[in-house]
């Protein structure tokens, strides 16, 4: 036994891991990632016998850790909240199936969002689908729910979920870990059953019969959990306000009521589905009104049918967008102590906060690195076609390129090339017949981009696709793709070309460039838009090939070209606006730009940045008669 | 032995998330309960980064504002942001070389928030280590009485945290933000 600091993300492998789990699978997503590299860290520490796999999707990544369930043996995968939209299909189907070893869904909510594109609850998929939650408040209790959860699926026989939230799964807590001997469950294999694991229709509906029996026994079980407990709550008494929480918010609301200086029961549930409707039930008995804080939605409180007495999103008191802050939860509070008759402490005034509010200072959004291939993919592109062409783009780091307004749209993995197939069919009804570019990173193409191509070609649509190829999945700490010639563990493994993909679905004009080459980058984007638009043609591929060079960066480093500005910059501000590289500074006195040699990187590019000739190779600078870059 | 609440904000990329974790390490080696909150995911890419840790004291993992002991601002813009967390009586160590901002300076004395400055990108030029920003400022912010941990027990819980070729130029980036 020893206590050790544990980033939530890692508590939930290290639990995964000593249960016994011997597959587990991912797709990177935040605030998921760590999990994936969480296990595949304990499997080297603790010289375990385990699979661990960056799958290419989470649908894939979902089905190729429950054929290992079905095998008997303990599985789990882990994914962002969003993910789990895309592992959704099988989730449903797995339900009614039923598993053999334990198996648990890891989907990870972004409450905020901070970093995703919906703050959707997976709890909600969950009730929906009919899977069982754990709603772990921190690491601490997501390293025990971690093993509670695939023990529990594996005594009825189905998937259940363990969703954390950020400030869980990028929470570093002081944890008591048991240095216990792993768990192993004997697995002989696939026993057939085609009546459960190929279950037609008319067996599904005994199965989902079977499924709505489980539900039934498990919430009985978590009537009497202790991950359901209440806090400052005597039997018997009978209290104006009580409060029920689960996940971070109650954490979050316990405190705003210790800074209070008040006192209410509370009810903590760390299982929100099925909801332990008797011990719910029990509590508010006890309470003249109830108030439920629970995050990203309502999900406690939407499986309380008698609600005449309880407070939450859905009547307004608690907000229902955003995170749940101190703040929010702390002014819910005094508004429901008083509702309630109770005597509220002053709020304490906080003229820091109005003060720095008005003095306006600029937000700081995050860019694409210096030297970023997509920054040099994208400037020349929009040096070509400029503001009028359709830029539907896609979820990476080029997502960014929203700053350089180089994208247009995002919807969802994959939606670059369908939104710009449906632009296309548009347009023969809108007659709105500008350039359709659509930009893609390398993961992205290969997790969802594939059967959109293909439907591109056969519906016969014609727009330049960018395949923005930096060899990884960037944002979320280079994870390997299929395309790359190593796995999850670093061990080689087989590479599959994007040009090769490509070309199979059928496209016609299919190049590789370098983004760097600015000249030979633009002329081609010319002849593929050419392509696209000629009578025989059809469909352009580019793709945009320069590793990342945050995780990469010997190409630059082989051939460095240092800049400077030279003194005839005026400040205009068409570099920082049009390229917006991070190393590209304007004084204070906004009279110049500067090169920030702390984070240049030497690439070069920017040398094109300025139409006006004033940054130049620093050599050049120096040649430059009495002009000091 | 305080239980303490720190705010620690910068930009991407300028180290928010080691000296979050120097600091849980430095909790934990004296056996205080830790919880730290990091931001990941945009936070090498340049945008603002912030990061709450709670020595001693509850698991809630976000601080309240004008609860936070102390502010640790590796960018003078990102703790301007942030100053409402610090209480009254708190403290705020930032990075900068002109100062703060005057047009606080009333507000902040009524508060009795001490504000202390240090040209850390200065004096981690001068070392030889650009890239060590984040430990000056640690380091000052412990020689100030900031935060209730020695210059000492940063270097300690630097030293355990590794990796082993880092702890050289880590431990000299603190001691020279604490002027030694």
């Amino acid at each position: 036994m020893s206590v050790q600091l544990l980033l939530g993300n890692d508590a939930i492998a290290l639990g995964l891991t000593q249960a016994g789990c011997q597959v587990v699978t991912a797709y990177p997503g935040t605030p998921s990632s760590e999990i994936l590299a969480g296990v595949i860290r304990y499997k080297k520490k603790l010289g375990l016998d385990l699979y661990a796999e960056w799958s290419a999707s989470e649908k894939v990544a979902f089905e190729v850790a429950l054929a290992a369930s079905l095998s008997g043996l303990r599985a789990a995968t882990a994914m962002k909240q969003v993910g789990l939209n895309v592992a959704a299909d099988p989730m449903f189907s797995a339900a009614y199936m039923g598993v053999v070893g334990g198996f648990v869904i890891v989907p990870c909510d972004d409450p905020g969002p901070m970093s995703s594109q919906t703050e959707q609850d997976s709890r909600l998929l969950a009730l929906t689908a009919k899977v069982p939650v754990f709603d772990p408040a921190t690491p601490a209790e997501a390293l025990g729910m971690a093993g509670a959860a695939l023990e529990l699926s594996e005594r009825h026989r189905l998937p259940v979920m363990l969703r954390p939230t950020t400030r869980v799964c990028h929470a570093v807590q002081s944890v008591a870990v048991d240095n216990q001997k792993v768990v192993r469950r004997p697995a002989a294999g696939f026993k057939k059953d085609p009546q459960r694991w190929a279950a037609t229709p008319v067996f599904r509906l005994k199965l989902h019969h079977e499924l709505n029996a489980k539900l039934a026994a498990i919430e009985a079980e978590f009537n009497e959990s202790p991950l359901n407990f209440s806090v400052d709550c005597e039997g018997g008494r009978h209290y104006p306000l009580g409060v029920i929480a689960g996940g971070v918010a109650y954490q979050t609301v316990r405190q705003a009521l210790t800074d209070l200086g008040v006192s209410v029961p509370l009810l903590k549930i760390g299982t929100p589905f099925p909801l332990p409707r008797r011990r719910v039930a029990e509590f508010i008995a006890q309470c003249g009104r109830v108030l439920v804080v629970e995050e990203p939605d309502a999900c406690i409180e939407l499986q309380i049918s008698d609600r005449t007495r309880v407070s939450g999103r859905l009547d307004g008191m608690v907000p229902s967008a955003g995170e749940l802050t101190p703040e929010i939860l702390s002014a819910c509070l005094s508004r429901c102590l008083s509702a309630c008759g109770l005597s509220v402490p002053p709020s304490e005034d906080l003229p820091l906060d109005g003060l720095v509010q008005s003095l306006k200072i600029a937000p700081r959004r995050p860019r694409l690195c210096p030297g970023c291939s997509h920054r040099s993919a994208m400037y020349t592109m929009k040096h070509l076609f400029g503001p009028n062409a359709i830029y539907p783009g896609d979820i990476g780091c080029y997502s960014l390129g929203t700053n350089l307004r180089a994208i247009d749209t995002f919807v969802d993995m994959g939606a670059a090339i369908t939104l710009a197939t449906g632009f296309y069919q548009a347009a023969r009804f809108t007659g709105d017949h500008r350039p359709i570019v659509a930009l893609i990173g390398d993961s992205t193409f290969l997790h969802s981009g594939i059967t959109p191509l293909l439907n591109a070609v056969h519906t016969g649509a014609r727009f330049v696709l960018l395949i923005l190829d930096n060899h990884t999945t960037a944002m979320t700490g280079a994870q390997p793709t299929p395309a790359n010639d190593f796995n999850a563990e670093g061990d080689l493994a087989a590479r599959i070309p994007i040009l090769d993909i490509v070309r199979a679905c059928g496209v016609r004009f299919t190049r590789m460039a370098d983004p760097y080459e600015h000249e030979s980058f633009e002329s081609l984007l010319k002849e593929a838009h050419a392509f696209s638009q000629a009578p025989e043609g059809g469909l352009a591929v580019i793709i945009a090939d320069r590793p990342c060079i945050l995780y990469d960066r010997s190409p630059v480093e082989a051939n460095p070209i240092p800049v400077a500005v030279t003194a005839e910059c005026d400040g205009c501000r068409y570099c920082l606006e049009a390229f917006e590289c991070p190393a590209l500074v304007l004084r204070p006195d906004r009279s110049r730009v500067d090169i920030d040699a702390r984070i240049c990187i030497d690439c070069g590019q920017c040398i094109d940045a300025c139409y006006k000739g004033f940054i130049v190779p620093k050599d050049a600078a120096l040649a430059l008669s009495g002009a000091r870059p | 032995m305080k239980d303490s609440k720190l705010v620690i904000a910068g930009i991407g990329g300028q180290g928010v998330i080691f000296v979050t974790k120097v600091l849980a390490q430095a909790g934990l080696l004296r056996g205080q309960p830790v919880m730290a909150s990091e931001n990941h995911g945009m936070s090498q890419r340049g945008g603002s980064v912030m990061s709450y840790v709670k020595l001693g004291g509850s698991e809630a993992p976000l601080i309240q504002r004008g609860t936070a002991d102390a502010l640790i601002a590796l960018d003078k813009g990102e703790g301007i942001r942030n100053l409402a967390y610090v209480r009254r009586g708190g403290q705020v160590c930032a990075n900068s070389s002109d100062g703060f901002d005057d047009r606080l300076a009333a507000c902040l004395a009524e508060l009795s928030i001490q504000v202390h400055t240090v040209d850390a990108d200065g004096l981690a030029r001068a070392a030889g280590m650009l890239a060590s920003t984040n430990l000056v400022v640690l380091g000052f912010a412990a020689a100030c009485g900031a935060l209730d941990l020695t210059v000492e027990q940063l270097g300690e819980a630097i030293e355990a945290l590794g990796p082993a070729r880092s702890v050289p130029v880590n431990l000299k980036a603190l001691e020279a933000g604490a002027g030694r």
